[in-house]
């Protein structure tokens, strides 16, 4: 192996061990006491409402609700 | 945020732990589905004088005090007063088309708590042609919120107080988010328009007003439409008067003085405080009565006076 092979697989190793580690310390870092890692979460939809149905009636007038 | 421990619901009442899965109950079942003029949102800046149907699930993720549609927002789906229609995102998007409504408005309670409801109606909804708005406190986090906007067209965002004091007493909920919402979405590109509930002795003191005005000015742009509302006595504030119109008045006058270009007050009847008015030229653009668009004078967005361009979404 010549000597420039060897520099360019140690710069190579060096890279890969420097972007692991980081890696490494950003996933096992405690976060803040009180503070929790958050995750988007996409909640799935329920086969069947749990409360009371009703029809589709005239939806043309204005809402009673504010907004 | 709220931990939910198995087989319990959220802060919201309507996203369930099931088994490890968080599980959305009011997926295509609004307990609420009306047409109402667009000013209503309100929304002054987009579409002016178009209906747009508007819908709602029963569940909210803040428990304001003063809530206005508290019989819905903190209701639960199991309530046996509170009844919901299935309307899956399809049926959506045909009941929108078939009533000619160019827009569909997530609004009353939350959009945020019916989420997965309102990504999927907004992004069928667009590829329809129909215009997505939502009507929120923005208490969400940043990574749902952006991806939630790629589908939306235009927001009013109720920034309810500048202080955590208040979001937390008042709200049960906290201010940076919702901070962060706005500038999100303002710098997003979609429509945004700020609405504030003034409520008589908790944020309706000039230096409040200047303070939450002050911060609107700086980080979402003087050209913002900004709402200024009227408190009714609701829900766990019916101690409280009615904020007057001398307030609201008060209120508009303080922005005003603060360079935001267009200060609307809604909630009462005033002479003047729901038009528009040209930020160049000072003329008259359009002439509104309660939801009632009287004239609009825009030419392609622009002031028939000064060319002016006018910040909105107008055709």
């Amino acid at each position: 192996m010549t000597r420039r092979k060897f520099i360019r697989k140690l710069i190579k190793t060096g890279s890969a061990i420097a972007v692991g580690v980081s890696w490494l310390i950003n996933k096992a870092a405690p976060l803040p006491q009180g503070i929790l890692r958050r995750k988007f979460i996409w909640a799935v939809r329920v086969k069947k409402y749990p409360g009371p149905l009703k029809p589709l009636r005239d939806i043309s007038k204005q809402g009673k609700w504010s907004g | 945020m709220c931990l939910i421990g198995p087989g319990q619901s959220g802060e919201c009442r309507v996203r369930i732990n099931i088994d490890g899965v968080l599980r959305t109950v009011v997926y295509g079942y609004p307990c609420s589905i009306n047409i109402d003029p667009i000013e209503k949102k309100p929304l002054f800046h987009f579409l002016p004088g178009t209906p747009i149907l508007s819908i709602a699930t029963v569940g909210c993720n803040l428990h304001c005090e003063n809530c206005q549609n508290w019989e819905i927002s903190q209701a639960n789906p199991e309530d046996e007063n509170i009844s919901a229609y299935f309307c899956p995102p399809e049926r959506l998007v045909l009941l929108t088309k078939g009533n000619n409504c160019p827009s569909l408005a997530y609004t009353y309670t939350d959009p945020i708590v019916y989420y997965e409801y309102t990504y999927d109606a907004a992004k069928l909804a667009r590829s329809a042609g129909i215009r997505n708005v939502l009507v929120t406190a923005g208490y969400i986090n940043e990574e749902p919120w952006r991806q939630l906007l790629k589908y939306v067209d235009a927001v009013t965002l109720d920034l309810k107080g500048i202080t955590e004091e208040f979001y937390r007493d008042v709200c049960s909920a906290t201010l940076k988010p919702v901070q962060n919402a706005l500038v999100v979405a303002k710098g997003s590109g979609v429509e945004l328009e700020v609405s504030n509930l003034v409520i008589p002795t908790l944020n309706d003191k000039p230096e409040q007003i200047g303070e939450l005005v002050g911060w609107v000015r700086a980080n979402l742009g003087r050209d913002t439409p900004l709402h200024f509302l009227g408190f009714i006595p609701r829900y766990k504030m019916r101690h409280l008067p009615p904020t007057s119109l001398q307030t609201l008045e008060m209120a508009r006058n303080v922005a005003m003085a603060e360079g935001m270009e267009f200060v609307y007050i809604g909630n009462v009847q005033s002479r003047d405080g729901q038009n528009t008015y040209c930020p160049g030229c000072k003329n008259l653009l359009i002439e509104r009565s309660g939801f009632t668009i009287l004239q609009n004078r825009l030419k392609d967005g622009r002031c028939p006076d000064c060319s002016k361009e006018i910040y909105g979404v107008w055709k």
